[in-house]
């Protein structure tokens, strides 16, 4: 037995695995052998999605962003582009984006100093086109924001009505949404939302859309993330992503409207979260990508290698930033990074080290871009694929990652699948369950982070106050949306609303009317007032 | 004295739905005895009649927003029932930290330990 | 002012004020109830002289059946008819800790500000049978402020809940389809207590056997005793109107037919033995914790004194002390 050192600690993973003093060959399970030798970029993929990695294709520097009106949401992207980043997210304020409410709705006007504070608001065309102002459409690779599911219909059609405007061919624009349930029915359950069999019908309505008329754009993002920061440890992350994954594909397979292939490879980028415990972080990027390509292969016979390589965009876990100390965490994001980087992701952004504080500053936004471009200049990670394959230790990991997870994969299918252990609750309980157990090991000494329960500092000599954004997001959002009534073709809207009714009704796919209410400048607040009576509220199962 | 019977009302002022914090606050405070009352993403308005409805002994608020909201709803908490104490927990950059003890409140920041808060919520209901 | 120490005078005094309408009164004097002793005598005293006015309607199923978002949906419809709702929820409080999580009022955002709905959360603080120890005088000092309607919403313990039948007038127990094998297997206890049956959450898989299986389930009772079902997804507000329509017509029903009458006899008949079994437990604590008990049991495992003689003499101690309180 080498898995003690001489005083008796048990020495675990985050997840729990019970580790070894060392590796040797034989630790490498018999199965997982033969894949060891096969090279980076073909199949089961899991030492690389491409066979030259970084050499060709370095990791795209995507940083969340957004706040205040859209004109300073817009120049924030700008500097980000400026300093180096390849791909810009457009965040939309989460009180009036996520609920699908206008600023004079009674439950922001309560919170109107809120308003702005995570991202810009934008309640129609008008505001996304201020937003989008002399950015990149056709070069860069963008991420029209609506992160949550019901938010997210109106958020891509406002980008591709812009880019559309701006005579951008959609068929060739190149970019991403999210529409995550991790985020919308796990992580963070908002007020009012539809329940999960109508956002499930909705980002098949996606996918169907993309597939048909802008096939460069990745419709779907399932965020693992989003459960991994609510609590699912890396196995847990791994099974419950893609049981989302099996619910997209079976209800694209009972549409029967577009090709499964086409539907897997719209599935087929994810997003992951690397958190500070490195070898397993970066275990569990190599783990998924064999998963998918098993997932694939033995589910729905997909073998088509453009398809069976997962690509994965990695956010570096937000709950690890600390708000003691807050320079800290310009390590830590160095360390999550690397960890991602040594996964092999396509795609990265590095949490602001005032994370815990407020939304990034300008200055910790560039930090979260200089710690990506460092790795990738200064320390030669770009020169050597897969740069931990083979390490008895790195293999044996992630074999033991892909069966816990594929363990946890079968538990929620005992359970109905992965919308059913959203409804009853089943998987805010695992999550619950590692929460309280991370709080218990803070406080017993097992889990030591450093500056909260170790080396405790009151006064940082690095101040770091907390960004707040602008004071005047509210009053101009609620002057642009008198605006927009005042003077659109009322006729037009209203029309475009009657038929974006019908077809929610209707159960015709929601985007090609969603894209003329947009148009039309229908606004998001109206938008969601559909919603609300056409589909009702989900039975969230939490109680907080 | 214990904490039998001391009831807290934890509520939560933005429209931030993020629960891995005030659900870990909650499940400590039950099994310390208390009784928890959860409104959820409140109002100013809400949280204020919740307090007296429920008859709490303390009132937790969980932000995630701008002070300001936070503010508002203490304001109108202490019209109506100026005996009951208040504590914060959530993201509350340092300018808020200082702004929310100078109206006589506790805020437990990002980082906060469990016993810390029991503690406080024991202190602050004279359950201790 | 602590709970713990009013006296008689401050305790009429709140019953005034929450008799004005003061809801921080009846807010306190629900407190007082729930703890019990001297003050709540001193309430229920307060509350005697007064006729009930109101009517009940509890809503009891299993956890996860849906009833906070049903209730939530029914206050709309409640609200409009009766001009004035209040709501008592009760959770289980937690048998180690004595804590308790009370999350129905999540549900319920509709309603959360509005003059016209008073919420109160209970936790059952050890009280089996689905309700808490003070649902009942609870309910009565709604209806002597004048509530004119009480909506209770029980634990949900995963069983039939028979406390909610001897405290309200109308009996709703909500169902979810695919509960065939439960209803099966609680079916002399469902037969019971319900009045109305929801099926809820109506836009799922094995409605339809669910339905099935009650209706056989009911078949022998004569069709006028016969509960209505109704299907709702409270979640959309769906039959929400149709759960306050069966509910108003069982209420006609039940009224013109003299039936309301003899449960509200039921009601006081339970709620007196409820009360009296409160404070012999009680009393039989305080026996125990005085030390009384000590030499008997000593006794009893030297063999010198049985079992059931050890209990005579206790029996007979206890009954002198509740005497003795009493009078005192």
């Amino acid at each position: 037995m080498n898995s003690n050192n001489g005083n008796g600690r048990v020495w675990n993973t985050a997840s729990g695995l019970h580790l070894k003093n060392f590796y040797a060959p034989e630790d490498v399970p018999e199965s997982h052998r033969k894949h060891v030798a096969v090279p980076p970029g073909e199949s089961p993929f899991h030492r690389g999605a491409y066979p030259t990695g970084y050499r060709t294709k370095p990791w795209r520097i995507f940083q969340l962003s957004g706040f205040g009106k859209p004109e300073d949401e817009n120049e924030r992207i700008r500097f980000l582009l400026e300093q180096g980043e390849t791909g810009f997210i457009m965040e939309h304020d989460r009180n009036t984006g996520d609920h699908c409410y206008n600023v004079d709705h009674p439950d922001v006007v309560a919170r109107r100093e809120d308003v702005g504070l995570t991202g810009a608001v934008m309640q129609s065309v008008r505001d996304i086109d201020i937003c989008m102002k002399d950015l990149p459409l056709a070069t860069s690779y963008g991420h029209a924001g609506g992160a949550v599911v019901q938010h997210a219909p109106f958020a891509l059609a406002g980008y591709w009505t812009v880019a559309k405007q701006r005579g951008v061919d959609l068929a060739r624009l190149p970019g991403t949404g999210q529409s995550d349930f991790f985020l919308t029915y796990l992580g963070c359950v908002t007020k009012q939302q539809i329940p999960t069999r109508d956002g499930l019908r909705f980002n098949a309505d996606i996918m169907e859309f993309c597939d048909k008329h802008l096939p460069r754009w990745v419709p779907v993002s399932i965020a693992g993330y989003n459960g991994a920061d609510t609590g699912l440890n890396a196995y847990q992350e791994l099974g419950a992503l893609f049981a989302n994954a099996v619910e997209y594909l079976e209800e694209i397979k009972r549409r029967n409207t577009m090709s499964l292939e086409n539907a897997a490879r719209a599935c087929g980028g994810v997003n992951f979260r690397a958190s500070m415990d490195l070898f397993e972080e970066a275990s569990k990027m190599r783990a998924a990508r064999l998963m998918w390509q098993q997932l694939l292969e033995r589910r729905y016979g997909i073998t088509n290698p453009k398809v069976a390589n997962l690509r994965i965009h990695c956010v570096t876990a937000g709950s690890r930033m600390t708000y003691q100390q807050p320079l800290n965490n310009i390590v830590r994001g160095t360390v999550m990074a690397l960890a991602a980087a040594l996964g092999g992701v396509q795609s990265l952004g590095v949490s602001g080290y005032d994370e815990a504080l407020s939304i990034p500053s300008e200055h910790a936004h560039q930090m979260s871009v200089r710690i990506q471009q460092i790795l990738q200049e200064e320390t030669n990670i770009q020169a050597v694929t897969d740069p931990l394959g083979g390490s008895y230790y790195v293999e044996t990991l992630t074999a033991e990652l892909v069966e816990r997870a594929w363990e946890f994969f079968d538990e929620i299918m005992e359970q109905g699948g992965f919308l059913a252990s959203l409804d009853s609750g089943w998987l805010h309980e695992r999550a619950a369950e590692n929460q309280s157990e991370d709080f218990r090991q803070q406080e017993s000494g097992e889990q030591v982070i450093i500056g909260v329960t170790d080396h405790k500092d009151d006064v940082s000599p690095f101040d770091v106050d907390g960004f707040m954004g602008v004071d005047d997001a509210y009053d101009v959002a609620l002057e642009r949306l008198h605006e927009v009534r005042r003077t659109r073709y009322e006729k037009g809207a209203s029309q475009a609303l009657g038929a974006l009714e019908s077809v929610c009704r209707d159960g015709e796919n929601i985007m090609p009317a969603m894209m003329d209410a947009l148009a039309a400048e229908v606004t998001l607040g109206e938008i969601g007032d559909v919603y609300r009576s056409v589909f009702g509220d989900w039975a969230t199962p939490i109680q907080t | 004295m214990s904490t039998a019977g001391k009831r807290i009302l934890m509520a939560k002022t933005g429209l931030d739905g993020h629960w891995r914090g005030p659900t870990v606050v909650a499940k400590a405070l039950r099994d310390a005895g208390f009784e928890v009352i959860m409104i959820g993403m409140a109002r100013p308005e809400e949280v204020m009649q919740a307090s007296i409805d429920e008859d709490v002994d303390l009132v937790g608020l969980n932000i995630g927003g701008h002070v300001d909201v936070a503010v508002r709803a203490i304001g109108m908490v202490r019209e109506s029932r100026p005996e009951v104490p208040i504590f914060v927990g959530g993201v509350v950059p340092p300018h808020a930290k200082r702004k929310l003890e100078g109206l006589g409140v506790e805020v437990y920041p990002p980082g906060s330990q469990l016993p810390d808060i029991v503690a406080a919520a024991m202190r602050l209901t004279g359950a201790a | 002012m602590a709970v713990s120490q009013l006296s008689a005078q401050d305790t009429d005094q709140l019953l005034e004020r929450a008799r004005a309408g003061d809801r921080g009164a009846l807010a306190r004097l629900i407190s007082v109830l729930e703890r019990g002793g001297d003050a709540a005598a001193s309430v229920e005293r307060g509350l005697s002289s007064r006729g009930a006015g109101g009517y009940t309607v509890g809503i009891t199923g299993a956890p996860g059946a849906g009833k906070s978002t049903l209730v939530n949906t029914l206050l709309g419809e409640a609200l409009a008819d009766a001009g004035r709702v209040a709501l008592l929820a009760v959770d289980p409080t937690s048998p180690l800790s004595r804590g308790a999580l009370l999350g129905d009022r999540v549900r319920m955002h509709s309603h959360a500000a509005s003059s016209q709905v008073f919420i109160r959360s209970m936790a059952s603080r050890g009280q089996l049978g689905g309700l808490a120890v003070a649902t009942r005088s609870a309910r009565r000092l709604l209806e002597a402020c004048g509530w004119p309607l009480i909506l209770i919403e029980t634990v949900g313990v995963g069983q039939v809940e028979l406390d909610v039948a001897s405290t309200t007038d109308t009996v709703v127990v909500v169902l979810n389809p695919g509960w065939g094998d439960e209803v099966q297997a609680n079916k002399a206890g469902l037969m019971e207590v319900a009045d109305i049956f929801v099926i809820n959450k109506a836009d799922k898989a094995g409605l339809q056997a669910t339905r099935r299986d009650l209706e056989s389930a009911l078949a022998s009772l004569p069709a006028e005793r016969r509960p209505a079902i109704v299907e709702t997804v409270a979640s959309e507000g769906r039959g929400a109107a149709d759960l306050w329509a069966a509910i108003a017509s069982h209420r006609e029903a039940i009224t013109l037919s003299g039936e309301l009458a003899s449960r509200r006899q039921q009601q006081l008949r339970a709620e007196l033995h409820g009360l009296i079994d409160a404070r012999l437990e009680a009393e039989l604590d305080q026996l125990f914790a005085s030390g009384a008990a000590d030499t008997h049991l000593e006794a009893v495992a030297a063999g010198a004194l049985d079992m059931a003689a050890a209990g005579d003499v206790l029996l007979r101690e206890l009954c002198r002390r509740a005497s003795a309180a009493i009078a005192g």
